[in-house]
């Protein structure tokens, strides 16, 4: 073989990010967490979207905004599709991926209008609940946007990502990582 | 239009078969370019992480799927240097006799143009040179065959748990067959079964062609390029297939060879052949049949899951599986309402997140309920799949859509349907998973709801007949005598296992068979 394999020299090997952000001019790869604790500017999510997806995310499982989805699914968005780590490219969508969030977080905020008169973001924990509900199992009447349980599905996958598909998750959930190569910054 | 020094043979795709054909072509003497569209993935590419996976896999060029059922492509498929091998589970059975003969032995499907018998020197062979873990003995459903070359791996409690089911209801189990090392074998290293074979094992315990047949075709002299797309297979005025036109850095280039070898996936070998028609050719290239996409076959795969009070450390073993049940694979198929064999694969080692993930498991839950199941399920979980064979239906294809790529090639459109007895076997699956874990004494148990897409087979079919298939058994084209496909497109049925070892074997035994013909193929 070329190349060192064995496990130690591997886990020395890791070397790679998540979000290559750009930090007093350098380039630096940052953990979602981090990108947002320090509050990097999104690619293409506009502040709009950004709160909807937050409110849905953390409704989706808690945690999850803090845990920076709305920076990794940006970043994730702004790069070339091959490079993308997005769970939908599993789901066989054509790239581009970010018309996809974008209608769908849009078709969140206007059936919470056209329900409540406000929006997903502004509604009570419970009525989120409610309306996630719905919109997993099937298209809500006027719903415009993606087909609203792969939309579920998609950012659910993302917010699971986030929150426990990383070493500090699986940390939390007591799951030995036992990795080959390391993934950098415990994303 | 630049065109690099002619080469003996261009090789379209860097996965399972196109390695195969790399290796043995330039240990040979013959000069040897391989041009594949992804990346060069080395071993050090390759992190534990299902996140980081994702970069291995595929990017669909599909446009548009038809048909009642779509078909997950992308998690399976793979893109850049050892392409889908390079992340596959290394579940490595054989396929059963009954596999290659189908339309004889119960009028359904196709046959082969081979059996097993014409197969199992290769298989034989490849397993002594890669090393197949295993239990020769308790595999009673195997076709005859030299025994494992290693013993089998170890069991962890998920297997022991879901065990209790199959025991229980009479279902004799074995260590699943594994392209794995239980210990080390011909300079590989033995597993540590943590669960990261997806997203590639960079190890090498688990035999990929980085550490294999592309090691071997580097060192032959094999040239491998990356970020190149084939658009065309062109052909001469003899009807020969000349050059492969592709594009590389923005740059469209011929690379002229004597033999060209396509293996670009069941999905790219079709598109790229349709994509190069010509007078000569109206339906596209080696379609004078009309089947170049047609008999496109997937498994319709089941899912059983249950919770257990005891612990079951999910995390711990291979992706695969620990066990395989095959007891039915190749019993006689006498129900019309649900045709074909199967297999199960238990106690597949599970991270909580990612398409095969715990989460994935109940997709219905989320915010509370979903978090107190993942943190219950990540040490009480067990879940088995099963595979079930069958028989292709021409009208499941690949065609081409309107819509084109970046490089002006159209993108693919898939028309798949499962049929009625395929859905029928699924239903059985479905039952019978159910009963295996609540007789493995699980206290709740539950099953996935809909058709999940097995392996995938077919588009390019072999057979002896050129008006009834596309190539020979060496996957050497009815109308293109210098042009070989290779993969699991050629498969007239599925084994309702994973078809890489028969990939292999197929493969072997076509390059073989060209280099001792080599006169007859490059004219």
């Amino acid at each position: 073989m070329q190349t060192d394999t064995r496990r130690r020299s591997l886990l020395k090997a890791g070397g790679l990010g998540l979000l290559l952000i750009n930090v007093d001019g350098a380039e630096r790869w940052l953990s979602p967490r981090v990108a947002r604790a320090e509050t990097h500017p999104y690619r293409v999510l506009d502040a709009t979207a950004v709160v909807a997806l937050e409110a849905f995310g953390e409704t989706l499982l808690a945690g999850a905004a803090e845990a920076g989805l709305a920076h990794y699914i940006d970043y994730h968005l702004s790069v070339p599709a091959p490079d993308s780590l997005l769970l939908l490219r599993y789901l066989d969508a054509p790239p581009p991926y970010a018309p996809f969030y974008q209608a769908g977080l849009a078709a969140l905020d206007n059936h919470a209008q056209a329900l409540d008169g406000m929006r997903f973001s502004e509604l009570t924990a419970e009525r989120r609940t409610e309306i996630v509900s719905a919109i997993s199992a099937e298209n809500p009447a006027g719903w415009q946007g993606p087909p609203a349980p792969l939309f579920y599905f998609a950012v659910r996958a993302d917010a699971v990502d986030v929150v426990y598909g990383t070493v500090e998750g699986f940390e939390k959930l007591g799951v030995p990582y036992m990795p080959h190569i390391l993934p950098p910054s415990k994303w | 239009m630049r065109r690099p020094e002619k080469v003996d043979v261009a090789i379209v795709g860097a996965g399972a078969a196109g390695s195969v054909f790399a290796a043995q072509l330039a240990e040979a003497g013959r000069s040897t370019v391989v041009i594949e569209a992804g990346r060069p993935w080395q071993l050090s590419d390759l992190v534990s992480s299902q996140i980081w996976a994702r970069r291995l896999k595929w990017l669909a060029a599909v446009a548009e799927q038809a048909g009642s059922h779509r078909v997950s492509l992308a998690a399976g498929m793979g893109s850049g240097f050892g392409g889908a091998a390079l992340h596959h589970y290394g579940t490595w059975p054989r396929f059963s006799v009954d596999t290659f003969a189908l339309a004889s032995l119960y009028g359904r499907g196709l046959d082969w143009p081979i059996g097993y018998d014409d197969l199992r020197p290769y298989y034989d062979r490849i397993q002594a040179e890669l090393g197949i873990c295993g239990d020769t003995e308790a595999e009673t459903w195997r076709p005859p065959a030299d025994p494992y070359p290693l013993p089998p791996m170890p069991q962890f409690a998920q297997a022991r748990v879901l065990k209790r089911g199959f025991d229980a209801l009479g279902m004799p189990t074995a260590q699943l067959p594994l392209i794995i090392n239980s210990r080390p074998y011909r300079g590989r290293p033995a597993c540590l079964y943590d669960g990261w074979c997806d997203a590639g094992c960079p190890t090498g315990a688990l035999a990929n062609p980085l550490v294999n047949y592309f090691e071997r075709a580097r060192t032959a002299g094999a040239e491998l390029r990356s970020g190149c797309t084939a658009t065309r297979i062109l052909s001469d005025a003899r009807g020969r297939a000349s050059a492969v036109e592709y594009v590389c850095g923005g740059e469209r280039l011929e690379q002229h060879a004597d033999v060209i070898v396509v293996a670009a996936s069941f999905v790219e070998t079709p598109r790229l052949l349709l994509n190069s028609a010509s007078g000569r050719y109206p339906q596209g290239l080696a379609n004078g049949s009309g089947l170049v996409g047609a008999y496109f076959l997937t498994e319709a795969s089941a899912f059983a899951y249950g919770l257990f009070d005891e612990p079951t450390e999910p995390h711990m073993g291979v992706n695969a599986g620990q066990l395989i049940y095959r007891g039915a694979i190749d019993a006689p198929k006498t129900d019309p309402q649900a045709f074909g064999g199967y297999q199960w694969q238990i106690a597949p080692a599970v991270k909580p997140n990612d398409i095969f993930g715990i989460a994935v498991a109940r997709a219905e839950l989320f915010g509370a309920p979903l978090h107190s199941f993942v943190a219950e399920a990540v040490g009480h979980y067990a879940s088995l799949l099963s595979f079930g064979s069958g028989a292709p239906v021409r009208a499941n294809r690949i065609e081409l859509d309107g819509t084109k790529d970046a490089h002006g090639m159209p993108l693919a459109r898939v028309v798949h349907e499962f049929p009625p007895e395929a859905l029928g076997l699924w239903r059985h699956l479905l039952e019978e998973g159910r009963r295996i874990v609540q007789a493995a004494e699980a206290r709740e148990v539950w099953t996935s709801q809909r058709p999940m897409t097995g392996h995938i087979v077919g588009g390019t079919v072999m057979g002896s007949d050129p008006a009834q298939s596309v190539t020979n058994s060496y996957g050497r084209c009815h109308e293109v005598p210098n042009l070989i496909l290779a993969g699991a497109g050629l498969f007239p049925s599925s084994g309702g296992t994973s078809p890489t070892f028969t990939i292999h074997a197929v493969s072997v035994r076509a390059v073989e068979h060209l280099l001792d013909h080599w006169s007859d193929y490059a004219g």
